[in-house]
């Protein structure tokens, strides 16, 4: 019998349906300029007249902290096709899908089913529940909207690669295979605590934990992502990016203002980027705050070498209480080690059979 | 004495925290009328080395020669010796001893405070009304100071809960819940999870600070010690804090004896 204890099926129930009735008019008003199909604007509140709280120096103050995580997939599912914004009706539904789907997850005395991957392993093996740790997506807050993907446009969808992106991420995934195992340099970079896709940039949200705090300072606006602990300090002074031949995980960031717009241009990424394995990915975001718990959170990437055409998506964050927590990740990461080991143990045996 | 010690007392307390610590400077303000702490910071010392000081000695690895050899360094500690319990003291000879095995930051893990302060690398203060928000480029540790009415700590964590406030020029942070796995140097210099760091950090100049911390910690030393040192503003142009994710570099150290043996 497990105890959850952060939040209950009730009142998650409760906060989900006031979620909806709160933000869904909300997600409305913040739709940009270029989705022209956005729904109607729901409630005359928060209208155009709304202005900003701006920090002691004058500048819109997007400081807290924040969620984005959400039930929105990047990509528009394709039975979903040309359709950009779910109805209200379609999304109370998709509400209620949620909250079903969380109460099944938490019915007492059902641990999960075979969650190990390793085939004929008894379900009780390995206990991989979410939910009992608070971890769940949907036992947190959930910055609503309408859309059917993060990815704007009739598509909805990442744009086709180009062919020598195809040719080289194909030379890539063929040069790896076989030796998924061998050693730390072979595992995914989350794996090895080293760099996150959700950072970004362009930020998106994670499994779990999707959330970030951002404080701004003199001529500064740091946002730090709970996963991995990761800072991006972005200059807001007119600096110039850092030299091209400087490389790094999360590339460098640069900002602006425009006008309550917070833009950041980002470069200088590794050709190992965590984010799809662009090369020469350059990223353009835009921090919107739409009111006072929501930030319209707006990106467009691009890397003519990767996707035949740029490519741009949006959603809410939204503002939650507390704090973050400190995410140490290498610091205990035995399951790197324990990996690494399962793989050598594995062709220990295999060995030994065929030696037989 | 007592009588003078009572006097002390009282002027101490009747004084304004400025006065009692007399800094001809006064830092640019912020736009809510504190002390602009904002900017890249780095020490310039060998605390990192050994808080102690220390004369110059060959490194832990021959073939790098003159690199990455010990630098001499006059130490940091207020009365020179870091006062350990007899039992402490022996343990802190068998980390120094068992150095780069040991030593957390070898393996790229979180610094804690106040080593952070006096790694070799720089860090950035963001500073806030209600959040101080610290980013460290060794291993992108960060700490958020909250500004406002203090709180306690959820759980101890590698960097610990912190709480400042400000005393006329001085931004005071008070650091608990830290974990027990990390030391203060090079040197085998540690702590317990009893550790209670107070941090001063008070500006001397516009590019320089002050940076002070007392350190507590009854489960390992005989009474509160203090290191104080500068801090100085990185004045290039441009300049930024980069990316130090070190993980990467510790991989062959703590999973090498688990990588695939080549099979010829």
């Amino acid at each position: 019998m497990i105890r959850r204890s952060l939040v209950s099926t009730t009142t998650l129930a409760a906060m989900i349906a006031v979620l909806l009735i709160a933000q869904a008019p909300a997600a409305g008003q913040v739709q940009s300029p270029a989705t022209k199909a956005a729904p109607p604007k729901a409630t005359p509140a928060g209208g155009k007249s709304w202005t900003p709280p701006r920090t002691p120096d004058g500048k819109p103050d997007l400081q807290g902290v924040w969620t984005n995580n959400t039930v929105t997939p990047l990509e528009r599912p394709k039975e979903l096709a040309g359709k950009e914004f779910y109805t209200e009706a379609e999304m109370q539904a998709l509400a209620k899908q949620e909250r079903e789907r969380l109460a099944q997850v938490e019915d007492e005395g059902q641990p999960p089913a075979n969650h190990s991957g390793v085939e004929g392993a008894p379900a009780d093996d390995v206990h991989y529940d979410f939910s009992q740790f608070g971890l769940d997506r949907g036992q947190a807050k959930l910055a609503w909207n309408r859309r059917t993907s993060i990815i704007v446009g009739p598509q909805g969808t990442v744009p086709p690669l180009t062919p020598d992106a195809r040719k080289r991420l194909a030379e890539i995934r063929a040069k790896a295979k076989g030796h998924e195992f061998d050693g730390p340099e072979n595992l995914p970079l989350g794996a090895r605590c080293l760099a996150r896709p959700n950072v970004g940039p362009p930020l998106l949200p994670s499994a779990y934990n999707s959330n970030l705090q951002i404080v701004q300072g003199a001529g500064y606006v740091a946002i730090e992502t709970e996963m991995i602990h990761d800072v991006r300090i972005i200059p807001t002074d007119g600096r110039p990016h850092i030299p091209e031949s400087i490389h790094q995980w999360y590339g460098d960031s640069v900002g602006h203002w425009e006008d309550n717009t917070l833009v950041i241009d980002t470069t200088n990424f590794t050709e190992l980027t965590p984010f799809k394995g662009a090369q020469n990915l350059h990223v353009i975001e835009r921090l919107t705050l739409a009111d006072e718990d929501t930030i319209l959170y707006q990106f467009t990437v691009e890397d003519p070498g990767m996707w035949t055409k740029p490519w741009s998506g949006e959603l809410p964050i939204t503002k939650i209480d507390g704090q973050l927590y400190e995410y140490a990740c290498h610091e205990a990461n035995s399951p790197l080690a324990n990996t690494l080991r399962g793989a050598r143990v594995a062709e220990e045996r295999a060995a030994n059979k065929s030696a037989k | 004495m007592i009588a003078g010690v009572a006097v002390l007392c009282v002027l101490s307390l009747a004084a304004p925290p400025s006065a009692a610590q007399a800094p001809a400077y006064r830092a640019p303000r912020t736009a809510n009328g504190k002390p602009e702490l904002s900017g890249i910071w780095q020490a310039l010392n060998t605390a990192d080395w050994d808080l102690e000081g220390q004369a110059a000695a060959a490194g832990p690895v021959p073939s790098l020669g003159a690199v990455f050899a010990k630098p001499p360094g006059l130490g940091v500690v207020e009365g020179g010796e870091i006062p350990y319990l007899p039992a402490m003291a022996a343990k802190k000879k068998e980390h120094q001893a068992n150095w780069v095995k040991l030593d957390p930051e070898v393996k790229c893990y979180l610094p804690g405070v106040p080593r952070a302060t006096y790694l070799p690398y720089p860090f950035q203060i963001v500073q806030s009304q209600n959040t101080i928000l610290i980013s460290y480029e060794y291993a992108g540790a960060v700490r958020i100071i909250n500004m406002g009415a203090p709180t306690k700590a959820p759980a101890d964590s590698w960097m610990g809960w912190s709480n400042g406030h400000w005393e006329g020029e001085t931004l005071v942070v008070d650091v608990t819940s830290q974990n027990e796995d990390t030391w203060f140097d090079r040197s085998g210099n540690f702590h317990s999870d009893a550790l209670h760091v107070v941090e001063r950090y008070t500006p001397r100049s516009a590019d320089t600070l002050n940076y002070e911390a007392t350190i507590e910690d009854p489960k390992i030393f005989s009474r509160p010690w203090k290191i104080s040192m500068p801090l100085y503003r990185r004045v290039e142009k441009n300049v930024r804090l980069l990316e130090y994710k070190c993980p990467e570099f510790a991989e062959e150290l703590l999973y090498g004896p688990l990588r695939k043996k080549s099979s010829n």
